[in-house]
Order: structure tokens, then sequence, then C-alpha cells
């Protein structure tokens, strides 16, 4: 086997990414002074192609901050998610740049919370609320969401004075398909015996404004050099180590920029996750849309209304979605998180353990916690025994200890 | 070649060492926990020794699990007190398919199949159906713990106590005080809260037999109200305080005798 070659880190793309709020900062600083409105989305049913047809910047404002988290609960209860509290810490205190440039606020009704706080934030912010039906298998419900998109293209024509003709959407969705389609590629890469990257060096590569050039040729150096054989330092491709870490795939709650001390964890108790199921890995990336349909708003309607969110009743695409996952990405163990008084996740475990332990026959760990590293010393027991079990479950049989080799 | 397993739980050390061929128990050593645990660990694998007879060169392998298991510079290796526990629990109970655990702040429940661990569910950030409840309840009643679990099972009417926090349950049992509830119907209510707590993290899962560990399990009558709350018989384990050092100990002899 060719010895893989470290990426330099100094000009690499995972650098590129390291410095993802800087280059967003000043995308969207510049795009402010053309006069581009900036409209600041919070949620991945936000169908981004008819922001940008509308010639404006969409920017994800969902908070991953302990720090703002006190602020909020001036406000919220304390006993909500810390997604929600951090968000609105940020709206509170006036100190989120990219939701201060905001000349809208998009939101959709997903989980109670959120629809609340969106209430609350509307008091001071220009805000337009899409409702989004929650049978996912309803006959009526993908046209009456469609509704929900087109009133949404008149409200940004009305509040832009612009006109978004089709071939403005067609140009949205053919860039972001082609953004879809690259993130979707360097996921893949973790499909490998010994992937080239960390899940936590893959979670860096994204971006909280979607659609820049600059990005996409970053995204595509870094799957020409992992093609090529490099590897970032300390992922397995990198380290040859013996023996390999534990495949983990994460399943749940989103883990947003500043909220990554699960996955790190995880991986640092001898896993490597090789496949995130959440809204901030896999899950918007793995549907396209047709960039020739009869009826294009409708198909941006379609991508977006499959997005198995745990706010969907019966969510069953989740499920096919982990087992999906679970087959390219070969998992030795499924963790999922949720994030403290996420009650449309937390509820939904249920449904999840039973997939992945009858299904997929593979060990399964909920891990249920903040923003706050106070439980850190406690949940590494957890991943740890987990990691322990899995190795131990594959001494013992043959086949398995054969796989892992 | 003697191996020896060291816990560090938030409560108490625990020290065994176990002779290799025969994984054979040779000696034991236990005390409270205090802030320089590096130095308790040594003082108490000394004391291990000192029982036994032997020396610091006879040990080939130290195993630390628990809490505090990272800050034990004189282990070779850690392993979790999940893994532990259970392979302590297995040499004892062979069969066994579920073992309860209340220790200091931790309280869990383990699956186990024909090969080990299947599955575990562990209490979160809080101290409700944990050892610490446990103490708060007897120093708020001026009791020792021993004399706690004689209160709780003399009890005809448990008090009702609801707090799922322990710090709320200390004043919903300074407001019973106040009412002038019997003392030993606070102690039953605490008994019941704390194994109802436990039997929440066992689901309907925990199949038979199980086993009962922790320093919990040492408390009188403690084993009756958590067979009630899991709503099964079980039976608690031999020196119950022991188990994950005895597990510790046996993956020492195990990884000794490979290397």
């Amino acid at each position: 086997m060719r010895v893989p070659e470290t990426m330099n880190m100094e000009n690499s793309p995972l650098a590129h990414f390291g410095r993802m709020i800087d280059h967003c900062y000043d995308y969207a600083e510049a795009s402010k002074a053309e006069g581009r409105p900036i409209v600041g989305i919070m949620c991945e049913y936000t169908p981004r192609e008819v922001i940008l047809a509308a010639g404006a910047v969409p920017v994800c404002l969902c908070g991953g901050s302990l720090e703002t988290i006190p602020a909020a609960e001036s406000c919220l209860p304390a006993n909500l998610c810390p997604l929600i509290k951090s968000t609105f810490g940020y709206h509170l205190r006036r100190d989120n740049p990219f939701l201060e440039w905001s000349d809208l606020v998009v939101a959709e009704t997903t989980c109670d919370g959120k629809k609340k706080m969106f209430e609350t934030m509307s008091e001071t912010r220009p805000m337009h609320i899409l409702e989004l039906p929650q049978k996912a298998d309803e006959p009526d419900a993908l046209a009456r969401w469609t509704q929900e998109v087109r009133k949404f293209k008149s409200a940004l024509e009305g509040r832009f004075r612009v006109r978004i003709a089709d071939g403005e959407l067609r140009a949205a969705v053919l860039l972001m398909n082609r953004e879809r389609d690259l993130r979707r590629r360097l996921a893949d890469l973790m499909a490998r015996d010994r992937p080239p990257l960390t899940g936590r060096q893959m979670l860096e590569f994204k971006s909280i404004i979607s659609g820049i050039a600059a990005d996409l040729e970053q995204y595509e150096n870094a799957i020409r050099m992992f093609e090529e054989g490099a590897a970032a330092p300390g992922s397995p491709g990198d380290r040859g180590t013996v023996p390999p870490p534990v495949r983990v795939l994460m399943t749940g709650v989103p883990m947003v920029h500043g909220a990554e001390r699960v996955i790190e964890l995880v991986e640092n108790c001898g896993a490597i996750v090789v496949a995130q199921e959440s809204c901030t890995g896999l899950k918007p990336l793995l549907e396209n849309i047709d960039a020739d349909p009869p009826d294009l708003l409708q198909a941006i309607a379609a991508k977006y209304y499959h997005l198995p969110c745990s706010v969907m009743t019966v969510n069953e695409r989740r499920l096919e979605t982990l087992r999906y996952l679970s087959a390219r990405f070969r998992p030795e163990a499924v963790i999922e998180l949720v994030w403290h008084a996420c009650l449309t996740y937390d509820i939904e475990s249920r449904q999840v353990r039973r997939c992945v332990e009858n299904d997929l026959h593979l060990p399964y760990l909920k891990i249920e916690t903040d923003y706050s590293p106070s439980d850190s010393a406690r949940l590494a027991v957890r991943v740890e025994a987990l990691i322990e079990t899995v190795r131990e479950r594959a001494s013992n049989d043959p086949d398995m200890r054969k796989a892992r080799a | 070649m003697i191996g020896c397993g060291i816990d560090a739980g938030s409560r108490a050390m625990k020290v065994v060492l176990m002779e290799a061929p025969a994984r054979r128990v040779i000696s034991t050593a236990r005390a409270d926990q205090r802030p320089d645990q590096a130095r308790l660990a040594d003082e108490l694998l000394e004391r291990a020794l000192d029982i036994a007879g032997l020396g610091r060169k006879d040990i080939g392998r130290i195993v630390g699990t628990g809490y505090g298991r990272i800050l034990i510079p004189s282990a070779d290796t850690t392993v979790t007190e999940i893994t532990c526990q259970a392979r302590g629990v297995r040499d004892l109970v062979p069969d066994v398919r579920s073992i309860v655990d209340i220790g200091g702040q931790d309280s869990k429940v383990i699956f186990l199949d024909d090969q080990g661990v299947r599955d575990f569910a562990m209490n979160d950030r809080c101290a409700a159906g944990t050892g610490q409840y446990l103490e708060m309840t007897a120093r708020r009643l001026d009791v020792s713990l021993p004399e706690l679990g004689r209160l709780a099972s003399s009890s005809r009417r448990p008090a009702a106590i609801n707090s799922l926090c322990a710090v709320f349950a200390e004043s919903e049992i300074i407001s019973l005080l106040a009412m002038g509830a019997a003392t030993e119907d606070i102690a039953a209510g605490v008994f019941r809260s704390v194994t109802l707590r436990v039997a929440a993290l066992a689901g309907l899962k925990a199949g038979p037999p199980v086993v009962f560990t922790g320093g919990a399990a040492l408390i009188p009558g403690m084993e009756l109200f958590l067979a009630e709350a899991l709503d099964r018989p079980l039976t608690t384990a031999r020196d119950p305080q022991l188990t994950a050092a005895r597990g510790a100990a046996l993956i020492a002899c195990d990884q000794g005798s490979i290397s």
C-alpha cells in the first residue's frame, strides 16, 4: 500500500474551512456593500435556492455557543434545547454580525421551541415563517408545502423588489446541486477502510453561507488531494493505527459551528465517526433537485420536504436513511446525540434504537447533553464502554475479527 | 503473576489483588476517597500487598477503573467500570443477564448475553438515584447509612417523595420533617424513590438473573426495595462494592498472561 501523504496544514482546504467564519464575514460584508440583501436562515428546510435566486445571501444563524445561553434564559425557559437558546441569546445580545446584517430572517414551523422562539424574535426583526406540514407521507402535504414555497418567493420579490425568473431559479438549483455533490463526494471518502479524515475534520467542510465560489473550489481541491492519496493529520489514513478506531455512525441533532464537543469526545475515546446523519452532516446532501422539471418551485419544495427531521410524523425516511448510511459506511456502532429538551429527537430515539438493534444489528448509545462541558467525563465513560463492548464482541467472533483486521 | 485492579470510585477506592493462574482473590483493600487519590491508590495497594505478604515487584499488571481511573499513575492501562463490573460479576455469577449498580455518583444497569456486555444505561447529570442522595438523607435524618436502611425497612407507610432532583428532594425531606412525618417513613420514601429511578433506567429489559452491586448494595434493606421497584427477584453480589475492582484484576491477569 502506498503511504499517504499528510495534508499540509498551512494552505490546505481543511485550513480554509478552519477559517470559515472569517471568510463568511468578509463575504457577507462585501455582499452587503454591493447591495445584496442578507437573509438569515435557521433550519435546513429553508429552500436556499429561492433566496439565492432573489440575489440575496442565505446565512445560517444557528447558535453553537454556550456563552449566549444565560442571556436567552432571561427570556426563554431554561428547560429548552441549547441550539434554540444559543441562537436566541445572540438575538438578545445583538452580537452575531450575520444576524445584525440580516434584512430578513426566515424560519419554519418545525418544533414548538423554535416556533415560539421565532415568534418572540419577530417582535423586533423582520421575519418570514414558512408553515411546514408535518405528516411526511400525507398525499396533499407536498402541495401545501409547495404553496408555502411559492408564497415565500413572492414575499422575497416584494421585499427586495426583484422578479425571480425561472432562469435564476435554475441557476441557483444547479449551484446548490453542485455544492451538495461536492460535499457528498467528500463525505463518501469516509467509506474507506482507513478514512483520510476524522469525523471532526469532515464536520469542518461546510459553510454557513452556501454557494461561495472560493468554498466550492476548496471542496474540489480537497476531493482531488484525498483521491490522490493525501490524508489529513491524525486521520486513520494518516496514522495507519493498529488497532483501527471503531467506526461509528452518528445520528440525531445537528452539531453547529462551536458545538462540536460531542464528536470530539467520541473520537477521543477510540472511535472514528464515519458518517453523520444529522442536518450538519449528510441529511441535507442526499437528494438533489431536478433542474429541468415541469415546475421548478415544486421540484425545490419536494427536495426540502423529504428531509427526515424528527418533527415529521411518521419519520420513516430517517430510518431508511440510517439503513442506507449503514450499508454504505459500515459502522460498528451507532451513537445518537440528543440536545437536552429536544423532545422530538428524544422521543424518536426509541424508534432509532429499535432500527439500529433489530435491523442493523449494531450496538446503540444515546447521548443526551447540552453545550456545557460539565458532563464530558461522564459521557466519555459511556462512549469508552461502547468501544470496549464493540472490541470485545469482535474478538469473540471470528468473522468480525477478520473484518476488523 | 499477580494481577491488580484499582477501582477509583467517586466515594471509595477499592483494590483487589488476584493470582493469575487460579484467578483467585488474594487480598483486597478499600478506603473513602480523598482529594489526593493517586497517593491513596498507592497506600491501598501497599496495604493489600502487606496482607498478602507480597511486594510491588510481584505485580504483573495493574488495571485502573472507575470515575478517577485516569488519575492513577501506577495503572498500566484503564478500562471503564462498565466492562470491569460486567467482568467481575460474570466471574461470580456466570449466567448473569442484568447488573444493577448503585454507586456514589452513578447508577447504572448493564445488560449481558453469553458474549458479555450487550447494552447499558446510566443516570444523567443528576444525583437522584445514587448513593449521594442516600448519604444526604442519612445526614438530614442524623443516622448512619446502615441505620437508614433499618429505618426504611421498618416503615409501613413510605412517604411520597416526588422530586426528580436530589437538591429539591432535600427540601422535600425538610418539609416532611416539619410536618412531623416519621423518620422511617421518610427513609422508606427515599429508598423507594432511588430504586424507582434506577428501575426506570432498566426499563422492562432487565432479564434474570439480576445481580445488585455497588456501595449502596451494602445498605440493609436496599435489595428488597430494588427487587420491588424492578418487580423481579435479584441477588446481591458477594462483596458488592468490590466487583468492579475484581473485574479490573481479572482483566489485568488476562493482559499480563498475554504479554
